[in-house]
């Protein structure tokens, strides 16, 4: 079998600044895999990449053994990598179904014009569609706010509608950028439970970055530890925390005067 | 009876209330109202189509003027009789093969329709390079760039002189009918997944794409729907008044579609229709403030234009006070009116 994802050393150069250097990973199918690192290491930059969001100075992205490395971001989509913000991006003035059933448009077979004239084969599509949506926000606990416009959500409700809207693209990758951003520790907890829940339902890959470091010492199976762009450190989430250069980047050197 | 079935009646009767009214109007108005009602339909399809573009993709296009110009000629040429382009092109003559071509009027509105489309087509791989402010430079350099052409190019538009005794078929079947067809498609396509994908790219761009939206391709697909019905009803707008000239199609044009559209409210297609009605209303209602006022004691001589200062001051008061707009981005529907939790 070859290589379901592999992030074969990219390089984000902005300017004279080298964002990310040389980061290289695999992942297997179903791999629940953690990104952690101080503030500016250059985590959501690797995210933008692997989505297409930038072109990485150097380095290739290999997704099912297909380079998609200089692909548009919606393609990419297509092709089964999702994603979340990490600065919520909703739709605010749709509502929250219509949010989830944006991520659905993509695969749609009827022509405009059939949805103009509301020919059977789109209206049938439609029906579809909203089902499926219904079923992503039942599966993240919107389904009853699926009327409420995404911007009168509140916090943790929009960071779920984020996933179910990532869901909805029917992803086998799906990368979460802090998804649990602002929660509380309840909401952290059930969140874990829910990222779990959702890997085991549509056999996902998923690849998180997170602060919280109880949820990803308790969630991730493997974590890869970025500081100044630079890979410093992967392994179990054991090993990560005995590791003296994590702690390092993370509380700085301990200085022995 | 099911809300679909239900709606379905609702708009029939619709239909056949504004028939019936239209047909009353056709029998019994007098000619000033029949040209108010004519102008509101034709107001309405450029606003609807126009508000596609601005309200459901939330890119400034200050362009259409381009596109009902281009509409107007096309359909102005092709209902002309030789003879007549003869007898109006006097100083260059009309180059061939428009000067011998001659169609039915529903055949000429859509060829005007078609040739807007294909003119949006030709400039939308510039237009969609740039967003936000700079689009709006680029789509209003086109709609100059188009009243321009209409002045220089006399071997097909006449230039200056423009084209006179056009035929009137604009009656209100025609604009009226246009309007309904318009507003129905327009709205269908608003509602259906392509829509959202549109109003999903209007809210963020980057987060639409993410979800696997192609900007390019739906952009496009609205700035085309919306170029083809602001051609058909350039075509009725050029039958009505009869006479046309590039003097018809300055920026003013766009500026009122853009002061209907947001008078109306942004992204609601009722809120398009509510601001044309009122746009061609209040045009005619405002005539009184050009004309000589008698104030008992003196009299205010008559100042030509002063209805655009009012229609500006208005702008102006919506944009600081009611910034939505009369409808905001809500529509109104038979499920806004009859349920209680419309959908």
């Amino acid at each position: 079998m070859g290589t379901f994802f592999q992030a074969d050393r990219l390089v984000m150069q902005f300017g004279g600044l080298t964002a990310v250097n040389e980061f290289s990973m695999t992942l297997q199918p179903g791999e629940l895999v953690g990104l952690i690192g101080p503030n500016g290491a250059g985590k959501t930059t690797v995210f933008n990449m692997i989505t297409g969001a930038y072109t990485p100075t150097s380095g290739d992205v290999l997704w099912q053994e297909e380079k998609i490395t200089r692909l548009p971001v919606q393609l990419i989509t297509a092709r089964g990598i999702a994603r979340t913000f990490q600065n919520i991006r909703l739709f605010n003035d749709l509502t929250v179904l219509e949010n989830v059933m944006v991520s659905m448009h993509h695969k749609i077979r009827s022509r405009f014009w059939e949805a103009m004239l509301g020919f059977s084969r789109y209206r049938e599509e439609r029906r579809r569609m909203y089902e499926e949506s219904m079923d992503y926000l039942q599966e993240m606990g919107l389904a009853h706010l699926a009327e409420e416009k995404a911007s009168s959500l509140a916090y943790g409700q929009q960071r779920r509608l984020e996933i179910a809207r990532a869901l909805a693209t029917r992803p086998r990758l799906l990368l979460l950028d802090e998804p649990a951003a602002g929660m509380n520790p309840l909401e952290t907890m059930e969140l874990a439970e829910m990222v779990r829940g959702l890997r085991q339902k549509y056999g996902l890959t998923i690849f998180l970055i997170e602060h919280d470091m109880k949820f990803v010492m308790g969630l991730c199976e493997r974590i890869k530890v970025l500081d100044y762009g630079i890979t410093i450190a992967e392994g179990t989430p054991a090993e990560i925390q005995k590791n003296p250069d994590v702690i390092k980047a993370y509380l700085g050197e301990q200085k022995n005067a | 009876m099911d809300r679909q079935k239900r709606n379905l009646l609702l708009n029939g009767v619709g239909l056949i209330l504004l028939g019936g009214v239209l047909f009353l109007f056709s029998r019994y108005g007098s000619d000033y109202h029949i040209r108010i009602l004519n102008n509101m339909a034709i107001f309405i399809t450029l606003a609807v189509s126009y508000n596609l573009i601005n309200g459901i993709c939330g890119i400034l296009h200050l362009g259409p003027n381009a596109f009902v110009a281009i509409g107007a000629y096309t359909a102005a040429l092709l209902t002309m009789s030789p003879m007549e382009k003869q007898l109006n092109f006097i100083i260059q003559p009309l180059i061939w093969p428009f000067s011998a071509v001659q169609a039915p009027f529903l055949l000429s509105l859509l060829a005007g329709g078609v040739m807007a489309t294909v003119f949006a087509f030709l400039i939308s791989f510039p237009v969609f390079r740039v967003r936000g402010d700079y689009l709006a430079i680029v789509t209003l350099g086109f709609g100059e760039v188009i009243r321009v052409l209409c002045n220089a190019l006399q071997g097909v538009t006449n230039g200056p002189l423009g084209l006179k005794g056009l035929s009137p078929f604009t009656n209100l079947w025609w604009s009226w009918g246009v309007a309904v067809v318009t507003v129905l498609l327009i709205t269908r396509l608003i509602n259906s997944s392509y829509g959202l994908a549109m109003k999903a790219i209007r809210d963020d761009e980057t987060a639409a794409r993410a979800m696997g939206v192609d900007p390019f391709r739906h952009l496009l697909l609205a700035f085309l729907i919306s170029a083809f019905f602001s051609g058909v009803a350039g075509g009725l707008l050029a039958h009505l008044i009869t006479t046309i000239s590039p003097s018809l199609f300055t920026f003013f044009l766009t500026f009122n579609l853009l002061i209907m559209i947001v008078v109306g409210g942004l992204g609601s297609t009722t809120g398009a229709v509510l601001g044309a009605m009122l746009f061609a209303w209040g045009g005619e209602a405002l005539r009184i403030v050009e004309s000589p006022m008698n104030l008992g004691l003196f009299t205010i001589p008559g100042i030509p234009g002063m209805r655009m200062v009012i229609f500006s001051v208005i702008l102006m008061v919506v944009i600081i006070f009611v910034r939505r707009g009369i409808m905001g981005q809500k529509e109104l529907s038979w499920g806004w009116i009859f349920d209680r939790n419309p959908r």
